[in-house]
């Protein structure tokens, strides 16, 4: 079986029968009009798919797989989009997606990193916050800061902290997050939201989780 | 023909004494009738107030008159858009409907029937009282708010949703009652939902807040991540 969260930006498969997981950017695989999924999810996935399953409902299946605790939120940061979900007793009490001001909150990320060179591993955590309504604003702030004579990398590390601050509260302030998507390798968002809450980083992988229900 | 055109909610007598002394059909403005954009109100804004203008003037040779709700029943945008209205030449008979009268029974917004019925029937009674008597359910799902621009969002929801909020004010007879506005079944799960740019997203947060609900908002077509979150959320509860 083929599973795949089939993001805008970046497509995560899963073989089943040899457990190998790939990760590709979307736009090489979208050139490969013969390619098939078995089960997906993702913005993408819908013409692809032979079952497709909404990202939310992937993300609270996977996050149940994956996550042991009773009481639990969970928030999947995506290249366009934010997704919380909230259980109690393992029951879902709470979700949310903001799938169009919260947009490009990754994908920003990946653009700033990229035109400035910044590695994010190295990118110590800002003190202060840049104040964000939406990533679009929050880069012309960036610009601003620069004008003003900030180094570059303080302004992108505040912006950093800003995103992470929006998340936290997105998700309603709880005193632990887990943190699902590929901002969980991005150790400056970690650790920025790491200010507010507990954070446990759970990968990539947690919507191919929640497809392998759907077998 | 010429119509009555109205939007709101209008007292019934206001309603029922145009009806009888014109003799004409009433359209109701604030639905969605494809009409083009006249650009009048600005891009973003309610949708609902945006269809009331948008209407009247693609309808304006077959309106004989417009009944415009303007108290607390509608809300500020129904008030200024009554202004505009008279000042782009319509014949407008303002109206408030707050007066405090005993609320109708709620009979519909319970029953078993789908969604889009259910709302459609309730919006109906603004014009002509509905005395059939339906089947009602004990709820699995409550839809809080005010019917949607596109109501294919009710589609969504299962037969035995309860319908709660301004549409049930309607029903109720009690468009301005804010008590019975803010009123759900704690423990039913609820998606209350509002048009983008409205003030009642005041309401819709802080109650979804209080009872663990969902909060939707549209402008305009339901997109297609809308429709996914409240999938989700139905399956899920």
């Amino acid at each position: 079986m083929l599973l795949a969260d089939f993001g805008s930006c970046w497509a995560k498969t899963l073989e089943t029968d040899t457990g190998s997981y790939r990760l590709e950017e979307t736009r090489k695989l979208v050139q490969r009009s013969s390619l098939i999924f078995d089960v997906a999810t993702g913005h993408m996935a819908k013409e692809r798919a032979q079952r497709y399953k909404n990202e939310i409902l992937a993300l609270a299946h996977g996050a149940l797989r994956l996550v042991d605790e009773d009481n639990f939120a969970v928030v999947d940061v995506g290249a366009r989009d934010i997704k919380y979900c909230r259980f109690v007793g393992r029951r879902s009490r709470g979700l949310d997606w903001n799938q169009s001001c919260g947009a490009a909150a990754g994908f920003t990320l990946e653009l700033l990193g990229r035109y400035y060179n910044i590695d994010f591993a190295e990118l110590p955590v800002a003190e202060k916050r840049i104040s964000l309504t939406c990533a679009v604003f929050g880069i012309e702030r960036i610009f601003d800061s620069i004008i003003k004579g900030s180094p570059v990398e303080e302004a992108v590390s505040r912006f950093v902290h800003g995103l992470a601050y929006n998340i936290f509260t997105f998700v309603q302030r709880p005193k632990k997050i887990y943190l699902s998507g590929g901002l969980c390798e991005n150790r400056c968002f970690v650790k920025s939201l790491s200010l507010y809450c507990d954070v446990v980083p759970l990968g990539r992988h947690v919507l191919l989780a929640g497809l392998q229900d759907d077998e | 023909m010429k119509k009555i055109g109205y939007y709101g909610h209008p007292p019934l007598s206001v309603i029922e004494h145009f009806r009888r002394i014109l003799g004409q059909e009433l359209l109701d403005l604030d639905v969605d009738f494809g009409s083009p954009d006249t650009k009048v109100v600005p891009e973003a804004y309610c949708q609902i107030i945006t269809n009331i203008i948008d209407n009247a003037i693609f309808f304006r040779p077959q309106l004989s008159l417009i009944i415009a709700s303007v108290g607390e029943e509608k809300c500020d945008g129904g008030r200024f858009a009554a202004a505009i209205l008279k000042d782009l030449g319509f014949k407008v008979v303002e109206t408030r409907n707050t007066r405090v009268r005993k609320a109708r029974p709620i009979n519909i917004a319970k029953s078993v029937l789908p969604v889009v019925e259910k709302v459609l029937k309730i919006m109906d009674t603004v014009h002509t009282p509905d005395r059939e008597q339906y089947p009602e359910c004990e709820p699995s799902l409550g839809f809080w708010g005010v019917p949607p621009h596109d109501l294919t969002l009710l589609e969504l929801f299962p037969d035995s949703t309860h319908i709660y909020g301004w549409t049930r004010c309607v029903e109720a007879g009690r468009p301005a009652d804010i008590r019975l506005e803010t009123y759900v079944d704690p423990g039913v799960p609820t998606v209350f939902y509002t048009q983008a740019f409205c003030p009642k997203q005041q309401l819709a947060k802080y109650l979804a807040e209080k009872y663990g609900g969902m909060c939707v908002d549209a402008d305009g077509q339901i997109t297609q991540s809308t429709i996914a979150k409240v999938e989700a959320f139905i399956k899920l509860v």
